[in-house]
C-alpha cells in the first residue's frame, strides 16, 4: 500500500471539504437518508400508534429513517405550514386536509406519478379527494383517507323518552326541544372551529344556500337559503342548545356526548370510538343515524386528507417511497385503515366498501344512502379563496352574530362583505 | 515630543501580550463597548432583524409562499374597514386598561401586606411568585379547565354555595364573561410582578420618613398618601410601563382560553395577527395588525421614561 505523505493528505482533504461546502451536500456515502413527516393528532388515537409502527417497519425495510411529528390540526398545524413555507425549511412531508393543497400549490411537489400508481391499483380517487388535491391538472398531494360527518345521538335517551330519530333539520328542532328539557341539549358548535363549518355547510346547502357560486367568483351568501339557515340556527340556539356552543373547540361536542351531557351532535364517528376505547359508561348508548335533509336536499360534509411533499424538501424521492409504502401495499393500507376504527376511511373507489365498516353495526350510517357528500365551499369549485373563506371562519361567525342579537339581514350583509373581500384579495 | 515617545512605544510593544490585554481592558473606552457588544448582537439578531422584516411585510401584500409587492400603507387602511379588527382594537384597550388598573391596586395592597411582620414571611413571598413562575400556557390550561362549560369548578363552587343559579355563567361562550375570564387570568398572572417590584420599592423607603410623619401626627392613611405613595412613584411608573406593554402584547392567555372568541370578542393584536397572518396566510395584513399600535406604544414608553427621569433627578 502506497504511503500518503502529510502534504498529499492535507491537499486531498482540503479539496474534498471544498467540494462538500460548494455543493452543500454530504458525499453520497455519508448521506443517511432521513425524512420527516408532520401529521395531526388523529381523533382515533390508535391510528397514530399504527402509523408509528408502520413507520418503523418502513425504516427497517428501506434504510430510510422516518421521523413522524404530530400537531393539533386547529391553528397550530396551519401556523406550522406557514412558517415552514416562509422559512423554506422543516418537514419533508405534510398531512393536509380539504383544499389546503390549493392554498400551498406553488410550494408542493408534483406527486401525480404516485397517485397514478395508486389509482391503477385501487381505482380512481373519490371526488372529494380529487377536488382537494388535484390542483390545476396536477396532483399536489396524495389522497390518504377521509372522514365523513354523520349524526351521533344517545340512542338510550331517545328510547327512554320515546323520541323519534330525526330525518330532517326541522325534525331535529322538534326532538331538540325535548332533549334540552331533559338536560341533554343538542350540541352544534357555533364558534371558530372546523366542526362549526362542517355542520353549517350541510344545513346551508339543504336550505338551498351557498357561499360562492359555481363560477367560483360570485359571492352568493346573500340569499333566502341563508336567511332560512340563520332562522333555523336561531331557534335551535334558543330552544335546543346552551350558549356554551359559542366557545366550543372541535373536541367539545365529542366530550359533551361522551360525558353524558349532549343528547345529539353532528360529528364523525370519533366520539363513539373514543367512548368505546375508554370504556365510558355512555359508549353503549351512543349510536349514529343518517344525515339530515332539508327542503333542497340531504347533504353532508366530507373531509378528505392528503399527504403533500414540500418542494423545498431535499428528499422528494425518499418521501414518495414512504407514501408508496403506506398506501401502495394493500395489506399495509388495510392495516392502517382498520386501526382508525372507521374514522379514517379509504379514498379509492375499489376500497370504499371496506371491511372496517362492518366491524361494528353502529357504523351502518356511514354508508350514507341518499346523502350527497361535499367539501367546504361547495358548489364553488375548490380554490385557495374557498380555503381562505374557511380559514377566516366567516360562516360560523355570521351565525354566531345572528344568534347573539345581530339581525339576520345584518349578519348576512356582514358575511357577504367579508367574503367579497377574500374573493377580491 | 516624537523623539522622546519612540523608546516608550517600543518598550510597550515589548510587553508580554497578556499584560497588554490587561492594560487595554483597564481602559473604560475598550471595556464598555466590549461588554455591550454581545447584547447588541443579540438585539440586532433577535429584535432588530424580525422588526425590520415585520415592517417590510406590513408594507407589502405578502401571502405565504408567493411573491410579494410593495403596497405602502394599504394594509393599515384596509384593516380599519374590518369590524373584527376594530373589535380587536377595542378589546386591547379594555383588556389592558382593566387588567393594569386591577394589578396596580391589588399589587400595592399585596406589597403592603407582604411588608408586614408575618409568620412564614419568606414562604409566603415565594408562594406569591408562583403564578409568575409557572409557564403561562400551562397555568392558562388549568384556568380553561376551571372555566370550561362542561367541567367548570368555578360554577360548581358558586352553585354549591348558592351564589349562582344553575347552570351558572357560560364563561368562555359569552362576550362579556369571556372578557372577564381573560382579564381575571391576566390579573392573576401579572399580580406577583407588581407585588414583588412594589415590595422592593417599599423596603427601600427610609424608616425615618415614617417616624417623622408619625411624630407630626400622621395616621396610617396620611402616612400612605404623603410618604409611601410619593416615594413609590418612580417604581410604580416603571411597573405600569412594563405591564402596559406586556398586557397589550399578550398572546398566551387569550389563545389558550378563548382563541379570540366568541365572535372575536377577546381577540388581542397578537392573537388576531396570528389568525390573519399564519392561519389565513395573509402575512402582510398580519404584520400590519401587530405593528398597528407601535407608534402609540413608543409614545407611552417615551412619556413614562421622561416621567421616571424627572422623578429620579
Amino acid at each position: 500500500m502506497r504511503r500518503v505523505n502529510r502534504r498529499e493528505f492535507v491537499a486531498t482533504t482540503a479539496t474534498g471539504l471544498a467540494g462538500i461546502l460548494a455543493a452543500r451536500t454530504a458525499p453520497a456515502l455519508a448521506q443517511a437518508r432521513e425524512i420527516s413527516y408532520l401529521c395531526w393528532n388523529n381523533f382515533a388515537p390508535a391510528s397514530d400508534k399504527k402509523l408509528s409502527e408502520i413507520g418503523q417497519r418502513f425504516s427497517k425495510d428501506t434504510g430510510i429513517k422516518l421521523k413522524i411529528d404530530h400537531i393539533s390540526h386547529m391553528g397550530p398545524q396551519q401556523a406550522k405550514y406557514a412558517s415552514e413555507v416562509q422559512t423554506q425549511a422543516g418537514h419533508d412531508l405534510v398531512e393536509m386536509r380539504m383544499h389546503f393543497p390549493w392554498l400551498y400549490e406553488p410550494q408542493l411537489a408534483d406527486v401525480s406519478d404516485v397517485v397514478a400508481g395508486l389509482e391503477k391499483q385501487y381505482g380512481k380517487a373519490i371526488s372529494s379527494s380529487y377536488e382537494g388535491a388535484h390542483v390545476h391538472g396536477v396532483w399536489r398531494a396524495v389522497p390518504q383517507y377521509h372522514g365523513m360527518f354523520v349524526c351521533t345521538y344517545r340512542e338510550d335517551l331517545f328510547k327512554k323518552a320515546s323520541l323519534k330519530v330525526p330525518d330532517t333539520w326541522e325534525d331535529l328542532y322538534t326532538v331538540g326541544k325535548e332533549l334540552k328539557k331533559m338536560g341533554n341539549p343538542v350540541g352544534i358548535p357555533i364558534s371558530q372551529n372546523y366542526d362549526s363549518i362542517s355542520t353549517a355547510g350541510p344545513v346551508l346547502w339543504s336550505f338551498g344556500g351557498m357561499e360562492v357560486d359555481k363560477d367560483g367568483k360570485t359571492v352568493k351568501i346573500n340569499s333566502d337559503g341563508t336567511a332560512q339557515t340563520i332562522e333555523w340556527y336561531k331557534k335551535m340556539f334558543k330552544d335546543c342548545m346552551e350558549p356554551e356552543v359559542l366557545s366550543w373547540s372541535d373536541a367539545s361536542n365529542n366530550e359533551s356526548i361522551q360525558q353524558g351531557k349532549a343528547g345529539w351532535i353532528h360529528n364523525p364517528v370519533s366520539a363513539y370510538i373514543i367512548a368505546k376505547q375508554r370504556k365510558l359508561v355512555t359508549a353503549d348508548g351512543i349510536n349514529h343515524h343518517r344525515s339530515l335533509g332539508g327542503p333542497k336536499g340531504r347533504y353532508e360534509t366530507d373531509t378528505p386528507r392528503h399527504i403533500g411533499i414540500w418542494k423545498f424538501s431535499k428528499n422528494v424521492e425518499a418521501s414518495k417511497e414512504w407514501i408508496k409504502y403506506l398506501l401502495g401495499k394493500k395489506e399495509t393500507y388495510d392495516e392502517y385503515i382498520m386501526s382508525g376504527d372507521a374514522f379514517n376511511l379509504p379514498v379509492y373507489t375499489k376500497l370504499t366498501d371496506h371491511p372496517v365498516l362492518r366491524t361494528d353495526p353502529k357504523y351502518a350510517a356511514l354508508k350514507g344512502e341518499g346523502v350527497e357528500y361535499h367539501t367546504y365551499g361547495w358548489p364553488a369549485p375548490p380554490s385557495d379563496k374557498v380555503q381562505l373563506i374557511t380559514n377566516a371562519y366567516i360562516l360560523p361567525n355570521m351565525i354566531a352574530k345572528a344568534v347573539t342579537g345581530t339581525s339576520t339581514k345584518d349578519s348576512i350583509a356582514w358575511a357577504e362583505n367579508e367574503m367579497k373581500k377574500v374573493m377580491a384579495g | 515630543m516624537a523623539i522622546g515617545t519612540l523608546p516608550a512605544a517600543r518598550a510597550h510593544a515589548r510587553l508580554p501580550w497578556r499584560t497588554r490585554v490587561r492594560e487595554m481592558l483597564d481602559r473604560e473606552r475598550v471595556l464598555g463597548p466590549l461588554f455591550i457588544t454581545p447584547a447588541l448582537i443579540l438585539i440586532a439578531l433577535l429584535v432588530a432583524y424580525p422588526f425590520c422584516m415585520a415592517l417590510y411585510f406590513a408594507l407589502s401584500n405578502a401571502f405565504i409562499g408567493r411573491p410579494s409587492h410593495f403596497v405602502g400603507f394599504r394594509n393599515f387602511v384596509n384593516l380599519w374597514d374590518a369590524d373584527a379588527f376594530r373589535q380587536t382594537f377595542q378589546n386591547a384597550f379594555v383588556f389592558t386598561g382593566i387588567s393594569v388598573a386591577f394589578k396596580l391596586v391589588l399589587g400595592i395592597s399585596l406589597a403592603l401586606l407582604l411588608n408586614q411582620q408575618l409568620w412564614f414571611k419568606r414562604m409566603i413571598r415565594g408562594a406569591v411568585l408562583l403564578p409568575w413562575v409557572i409557564p403561562t400556557a400551562l397555568s392558562t390550561l388549568g384556568w380553561w379547565w376551571m372555566f370550561n362549560s362542561l367541567y367548570s369548578v368555578v360554577n360548581w363552587t358558586g352553585i354549591s354555595l348558592g351564589l349562582l343559579d344553575p347552570p351558572g355563567p357560560n364563561w368562555l361562550g359569552q362576550r362579556h364573561y369571556a372578557m372577564a375570564a381573560v382579564v381575571t387570568v391576566n390579573i392573576w398572572r401579572g399580580l406577583p410582578f407588581f407585588a414583588i417590584t412594589i415590595l422592593a420599592g417599599l423596603v427601600a423607603i427610609p424608616k425615618e420618613l415614617y417616624e417623622a410623619a408619625q411624630a407630626d401626627g400622621a395616621g396610617p392613611w396620611a402616612r400612605f398618601w404623603y410618604v409611601t405613595l410619593p416615594m413609590l412613584k418612580p417604581v410604580l411608573a416603571v411597573v405600569v410601563l412594563f405591564s402596559t406593554i406586556f398586557t397589550f402584547s399578550d398572546f398566551n392567555i387569550v389563545y389558550v382560553l378563548t382563541h379570540g372568541g366568541p365572535i372575536n370578542a377577546t381577540h388581542l393584536f397578537a392573537t388576531y395577527s396570528r389568525m390573519i397572518g399564519l392561519e389565513s396566510g395573509r402575512i402582510g395584513e398580519g404584520a400590519a395588525v401587530s405593528l398597528y399600535l407601535f407608534p402609540l406604544l413608543v409614545f407611552v414608553v417615551w412619556a413614562q421614561l421622561r416621567f421616571v427621569r424627572k422623578q429620579a433627578y
